[in-house]
């Protein structure tokens, strides 16, 4: 009887472990990304930055975005857990900057859930955030995006202008360390950390 | 053997159960979600122009803390919340506590107040990594400073409410905002900045 009760747990265990692995082959359907629409930014070094054309106030779409790989960061001025993970993400910026001169571009972008301009240029400021950084005061684009509270990421495959952008990493809560999570961002878009 | 069996289906089901939890934030986990509340639910007592009710709550860093003490040195922000460990307030404060320059530059010390009792808001703080400002603890008798001002709410919540006070103690500005939602840190900002 004993013995019956055993099995039967490790039968439920074995079958929840079938579960995870369904899971994961899941995730790796595609799931594509939104298309959000984004004021383009006033400053110029951030259109740089994005390798956009258009005039300061008109609007682009992430795919638009001139780089291989784009990690949107979700987070909120007033998320405590955002403002520690703040110089993180900014060594991750750096660090996306230093492998994006080998032939592979990756680029970062901040979208403030339930913030307004004003909040979001104070963060930026207060963290020396140095990549573009966008409200989002109705949440919109944090629905859109299925966010996971803040801060969390979704990194994505742009694929140019050919394939609609495809999701590749969800990461909810804190990476702490910016050279794993770049490796991981890198390899689950089909790109090698040189 | 029998046992050890067991032992080993809790560790086999422990070891599965783990990373269920092990991408939420704590924090997140710890936040009562009381759901969608009456946006205001008391009548202001005070009005722009008059002195400001002088209080003494006790402090989260010991001691007592009076409104009055400040008078004639710096203007002084109220915030009042409605109660720890609740989704907007958990948030608002934090914002704030990036905000310290903003206060320093108009001559403004920030006073935070809740209903709670100390040794609860002592962990919410702690929970949020520690806060520059005074955070104070309107609990016992419960709430009488935000019924002074009239921002005690039927449920003995406060109102989530700011009030801008001059050097002189005057009260040049007060908004008593929706509880559901936070205030813009751009409309504290031009408070007080409009204050002389």
């Amino acid at each position: 009887m004993k013995t019956t009760a055993l099995q039967l747990i490790l039968t439920l265990c074995l079958f929840w472990s079938s579960s995870i692995i369904s899971a994961g082959e899941l995730a790796t359907d595609k799931e594509f990304l939104p298309d959000l629409l984004l004021p383009i930014p006033q400053d110029e070094e951030y259109r740089n930055y994005l390798g956009l054309t258009g005039a300061g106030g008109s609007s682009f779409s992430l795919a638009d975005i001139k780089a291989d790989v784009l990690l949107i960061e979700l987070f909120s001025m007033y998320c405590p857990y955002c403002q520690k993970e703040a110089a993180n993400v900014n060594e991750l910026y750096q660090r996306m900057e230093e492998v994006s001169t080998q032939g592979m571009v990756v680029k970062i972008i901040g979208l403030g859930v339930a913030n307004s301009q004003f909040e979001v240029e104070h963060f930026r400021d207060t963290y020396r955030v140095p990549f573009p950084l966008f409200p989002d005061l109705d949440k919109s684009m944090f629905k859109a995006l299925s966010g996971a509270g803040t801060p969390s990421f979704v990194g994505c495959r742009l694929n140019g202008q050919k394939e609609k952008p495809v999701v590749v990493v969800r990461k909810a809560g804190g990476f702490y360390n910016a050279e794993h999570f770049l490796k991981e961002l890198l390899e689950k878009s089909g790109y090698q950390r040189q | 053997m029998r046992r050890v069996g067991s032992v080993a289906a809790i560790i086999l089901l422990l070891a599965y159960a783990v990373p269920g939890f092990a991408e939420t934030s704590g924090f997140q986990e710890a936040i009562f979600n009381p759901g969608l509340l009456k946006p205001v639910d008391s009548t202001v007592k005070v009005v722009i122009g008059q002195v400001a009710p002088d209080f003494s709550l006790r402090s989260i860093n010991g001691g007592m803390v009076s409104l009055s003490q400040y008078r004639g040195k710096n203007k002084v922000v109220l915030s009042f919340v409605p109660a720890a460990w609740t989704p907007v307030c958990s948030d608002q404060w934090p914002g704030y506590n990036i905000s310290r320059k903003i206060f320093a530059d108009h001559n403004a010390v920030l006073l935070g107040i809740t209903v709670d009792n100390v040794p609860t808001l002592h962990a919410w703080v702690q929970q949020m990594g520690g806060l520059w400002f005074e955070v104070l603890s309107d609990f016992w008798p419960h709430g009488r400073t935000a019924d002074v001002y009239g921002v005690l709410r039927t449920d003995g919540m406060a109102e989530r409410a700011l009030f801008f006070i001059d050097t002189k103690g005057i009260i040049r500005g007060m908004s008593v905002t929706d509880i559901n939602t936070r205030p813009l840190l751009e409309d504290l900002v031009r408070e007080l900045a409009a204050m002389p």
